[in-house]
């Protein structure tokens, strides 16, 4: 057979292999024609069974949510424990999660693996192949990222990191691309070690080092954003009556611009301060999980926040609200409804 | 079928004795095409041993804390799904029951015992059982069924290696042809399809396709990713 066959070229045989197989609902018999051809079709029979991507991420962060939740279930089937265990918080998050947008997710996620040693937890492609959704564990947060498009522009966010060497974290960091604005010193206001700087995807890291820092209400979050804001003084009474924030200490200038303040929700913190030189304010987004996302958005609206998106039950398994901040900065307000 | 004890909830499905079960999973990690040499016999056996000894580390890790049961997952998906996707007929199937068998093994790690029986087989276990169940079950509500799933002549470790490790090597292709594998595969859409959604023409859809399952193949027969 093969010698009557024209010369065709190797890619337009082996896509007549291909096709015929997609569209035949038996296995089909050696149909090979040449022994050119013979190993390609063997692997392309292979093939038809390779799993789709999402499925094989979304079975993992199920399998996530199922192991948390069945750590104190003893040996209760998962499938009872799902049912029974309905926390308001997804497993692994804390209250408040960066969500940064980015162009180029995955050199992103690339970029947090590489300079802090952050783990992919999840990552949702699109058919064109940018993200979705992603999540990476670094430390013990979790950043959230996914790419920009026409409708949601990149929205870098400034974040503090605590890590254990800053100096070391530092040196990896600029390794990965990233841009030294100063280096970590002891010379820091806050007491800790601490330098500054940018990744190429526009956001700014704190790394520091805890020396006599006052642990907040679960010990020290790994990644905690920071807010510069103009105004900033502005923020703190919003952010107790948006979202009942609590001030856990402030500093201000003797004309009342805040120097520094960390406001607690939930169980994290995040940071703010009066923008200044380098450090400007930067419209983020911030996924914070809450009791009850109704109740959480309402009040936000009450306290003048505009909304972005009223509650709604997600398919991945949150209800979920979307309001803005005065400053420009959108909150996200999730219930994990355990499924 | 039986169960495997009162209320644990894992079916099992005694299609090979765990003897054989052991020595084919050595066979199967053997890279396909070369015969093992004496001399290097002892080095190899040490080296499956440590591999052995790892997931064993990893099995435990996993029995006292579950969130550590993602490593064994990793491991283990792309052999699961290729066993259950190669005896189902369609996709969704496929994914069911793999969901099923890797939330079965969660729930019941505990009852997983080392005894030399790698954790793979027990993860075959459970899916041959899962299949047989779908299939006894729809052939009550549908009696006109296919054949039921031939364990004997499909049921090859080696396959499963081999297709595991294929499905591992699709992962690292450059990105054009992995999308491209993705899309015809995966997504079984046309290479007309394909070139538009890509902005390519159909000529070059199909010589990434033919420069994918080359690279491919030429790495499975290397034996190394």
């Amino acid at each position: 057979m093969p010698r009557n066959l024209p010369k065709r070229p190797l890619a337009e045989q082996l896509d007549e292999v291909v096709q015929a197989m997609l569209v035949s609902l038996q296995q089909r018999p050696e149909a090979a024609p040449h022994r050119t051809l013979a190993p390609l079709a063997a692997i392309t029979r292979e093939l038809r069974y390779l799993p789709r991507e999402e499925f094989r991420a979304t079975l993992k962060s199920d399998l996530q949510r199922r192991a948390s939740m069945s750590v104190n279930e003893g040996t209760e089937s998962a499938a009872a424990a799902t049912a029974k265990a309905v926390h308001y918080m997804r497993p692994g998050f804390t209250s408040i999660t960066p969500y940064i947008i980015v162009n180029g997710a995955s050199q992103f996620i690339d970029f947090l693996k590489n300079a802090f040693d952050g783990v992919e937890r999840l990552r949702v492609p699109m058919p064109d192949g940018r993200l979705m959704h992603a999540e990476v564990a670094v430390g013990n947060g979790i950043i959230e990222t996914g790419d920009a498009n026409e409708q949601i522009p990149p929205a870098p966010t400034d974040i503090h990191l605590y890590v254990n060497d800053a100096d070391a974290t530092f040196d990896r960091a600029l390794a990965a691309g990233a841009t030294s604005i100063y280096r970590p010193t002891d010379e820091h206001p806050s007491g800790d070690r601490w330098g500054a700087l940018k990744d190429p995807f526009g956001n700014n890291w704190y790394i520091a080092t805890p020396k006599d820092w006052t642990p907040g209400p679960e010990g020290l979050r790994s990644v905690q954003p920071y807010l510069h804001l103009r105004e900033a003084h502005k923020m703190i009474p919003f952010l107790e009556n948006a979202f009942g924030a609590e001030d856990l200490g402030t500093h201000k200038t003797p004309d009342g611009r805040v120097l520094h303040s960390t406001m607690r929700i939930g169980k994290a913190t995040l940071e703010i301060d009066e923008a200044h030189g380098a450090y400007q304010p930067k419209p983020c987004v911030l996924h914070v999980y809450v009791p009850d996302a109704d109740a959480m958005y309402a009040q936000a609206m009450r306290a003048g926040a505009t909304s972005v998106e009223p509650p709604t039950d997600k398919p991945y398994g949150d209800r979920s609200a979307g309001v803005k901040d005065p400053f420009g900065n959108t909150w996200y307000l999730n219930t994990y409804l355990g499924r | 079928v039986f169960l495997d004890g009162p209320g644990n909830g894992v079916a099992t499905v005694t299609f090979l004795a765990p003897g054989s079960y052991y020595s084919r999973v050595m066979m199967a990690t053997r890279r396909p095409g070369k015969k093992k040499l004496p001399r290097k016999s002892s080095a190899s056996r040490e080296a499956k041993t440590s591999a052995h000894a790892e997931e064993h580390l990893l099995v435990e890790a996993a029995q006292s804390d579950p969130a550590r049961f993602d490593a064994l997952y990793e491991l283990h998906f792309e052999r699961v799904y290729g066993f259950i996707a190669a005896r189902v007929h369609d996709r969704a199937t496929a994914e069911d029951l793999t969901s099923e068998v890797f939330c079965k093994a969660l729930a019941n790690l505990k009852s997983y015992e080392w005894r030399g029986v790698p954790f793979v087989a027990w993860l075959l276990r459970i899916a041959g059982n899962a299949i047989i169940d779908r299939s006894q079950r729809a052939s009550r509500e549908h009696p006109i069924v296919d054949d039921p799933p031939d364990f004997g002549a499909k049921h090859d470790l080696r396959a499963i290696e081999h297709r595991a490790r294929l499905f591992q090597l699709v992962k690292r292709l450059p990105e054009a042809q992995r999308r491209v594998v993705q899309e015809r595969f995966v997504d079984q859409r046309s290479i007309r399809e394909i070139a538009e959604r890509l902005g390519k023409s159909e000529g070059a859809i199909k010589q990434l396709q033919l420069r994918a399952i080359e690279r491919l193949r030429a790495q499975m027969e290397g034996g190394h990713a």
